[in-house]
């Protein structure tokens, strides 16, 4: 039984069974322990997830070209930016390094931008294949997604031990901002998409079968 | 307790859960995602964890937590310290995000743990116990000390080949912190505590009532 069969649905914050008076309706309920808005689906997940999403990859462009930090030394200025860092580390033998780095900042936001638009493909589409699958990949980009700060953090401690005034500084460079923007913006675009909308479909595909 | 009605945050199942104090996880019976755990000492240990944690949170910040030493000039660097020189540089996004994500933010997690569950811990249910809940909900997601203990990791690697590191009081209390705050958060369920808040109100309509 689903829930949204009898007209209730759950308080995003205490989890209290809530009834909500007509389905599908924008009218918000109240919820009777924390008095909080409680919608039956999160109000215009999808298109709020898309919008997150699609400013997340207009920034993840920039935040890749430009360099996250400048090395001023007085042989002068050397730049980096996330990839050259990584191979950086390979060409040294730091592998363990190189592999953290190429994980947190180039893997989990790519993995993370194509689960979400595989996920509002299959719910815009009605799909009926994988649920199970699907609701265990969101679970995952919800735990890896603020992961990808390591590098901002990376960043910020470099500049703090490397101020040497003249001799060498380290400062950081228009990526790391926009690394920062697309970490905030897959972590809210996550947030915003609504999982139970997977399985709304579910007597739909039952009949199917 | 008699039995108990929960609907999955997953797949919206409405499921039946026919001994709801028993100790241990509920599972949802269509995706198997958690419902709730339910664990006996929860209000205890979830004390003692972040009143250790506020200890070591305050001894993390006060002392540097690396030393740099190159060619003769050496630097000692705090948690503030990174935000103070980003300030400077004016580079405010990043200076706002970081004091944020690893000062203001754990902090306030901290401290509102400690209230919370301090005063549930002398059988008091504190007034403003629902409105603390919320922000602990809102503010969970966005605390990243764990996050900035690996960039402190890879930072101290990328470092070692210009100089000599020395890793400083702080650095330990805040390898402890993290630890710690990562035990208190995988047995933290706040289903108890909504359960209290919930009888409470009852009572008071009830009261209002008569």
């Amino acid at each position: 039984m689903r829930a949204i069969e009898r007209g209730l649905t759950n308080c995003p914050v205490c989890h209290a069974i809530v009834k909500v008076p007509m389905q599908g309706s924008e009218e918000a309920a109240y919820c009777p322990r924390c008095d909080s808005e409680v919608y039956m689906r999160k109000p215009d997940a999808i298109q709020k997830t898309w919008a997150f999403l699609l400013a997340s990859i207009v920034f993840y462009i920039p935040a890749n070209i430009l360099p996250m930090m400048h090395v001023i030394t007085f042989a002068g200025t050397e730049s980096d930016t996330i990839m050259s860092g990584v191979l950086y580390f390979l060409d040294t033998g730091a592998y363990l390094i190189a592999f953290v780095i190429f994980t947190a900042s180039i893997f989990v936001p790519i993995l993370k931008i194509l689960i979400l638009i595989y996920l509002l493909i299959s719910v815009q589409k009605g799909s009926c294949l994988h649920r199970m699958r699907r609701k265990k990949l969101y679970i995952l980009t919800e735990i890896i997604g603020r992961w990808s700060m390591v590098d901002v953090y990376v960043v910020g401690t470099m500049v703090a031990l490397v101020h040497f005034g003249a001799l060498t500084e380290i400062t950081p460079g228009m990526g790391a901002n926009f690394f920062l923007l697309v970490v905030i913006m897959t972590m809210l675009s996550a947030m915003s998409f609504d999982p139970k909308l997977i399985w709304d479909n579910t007597k739909e595909c039952n009949a199917k079968q | 307790m008699s039995a108990h009605y929960h609907i999955c945050h997953e797949c919206d199942t409405l499921s039946k859960i026919s001994t709801p104090d028993r100790p241990g996880r509920y599972k949802c019976p269509n995706c198997d995602a958690k419902l709730y755990t339910y664990k006996p000492a929860m209000v205890e240990k979830l004390y003692a964890y972040n009143l250790a944690a506020l200890f070591l949170f305050i001894i993390a910040n006060y002392f540097p937590f690396l030393s740099f030493h190159v060619a003769g000039s050496s630097s000692h660097a705090n948690f503030a310290t990174s935000i103070f020189y980003l300030y400077q540089d004016e580079q405010w996004m990043m200076a706002t995000a970081i004091l944020l994500t690893t000062i203001v933010i754990p902090l306030s997690r901290i401290l509102l743990f400690c209230i919370l569950f301090g005063s549930l811990y002398y059988g008091y249910l504190p007034r403003y116990a629902t409105q603390m809940l919320k922000l602990l909900e809102k503010l969970l997601p966005w605390g990243m000390l764990d996050v900035l203990f690996l960039g402190i990791l890879v930072s101290i690697v990328k470092l070692v080949k210009m100089g000599t590191i020395i890793p400083g009081t702080s650095l330990w209390a805040f390898m402890l912190m993290v630890l710690i705050l990562a035990a208190a958060q995988s047995i933290y369920d706040p289903h108890q505590v909504w359960e209290r808040i919930g009888d409470r109100k009852r009572l008071e309509r009830e009261r209002a009532n008569v």
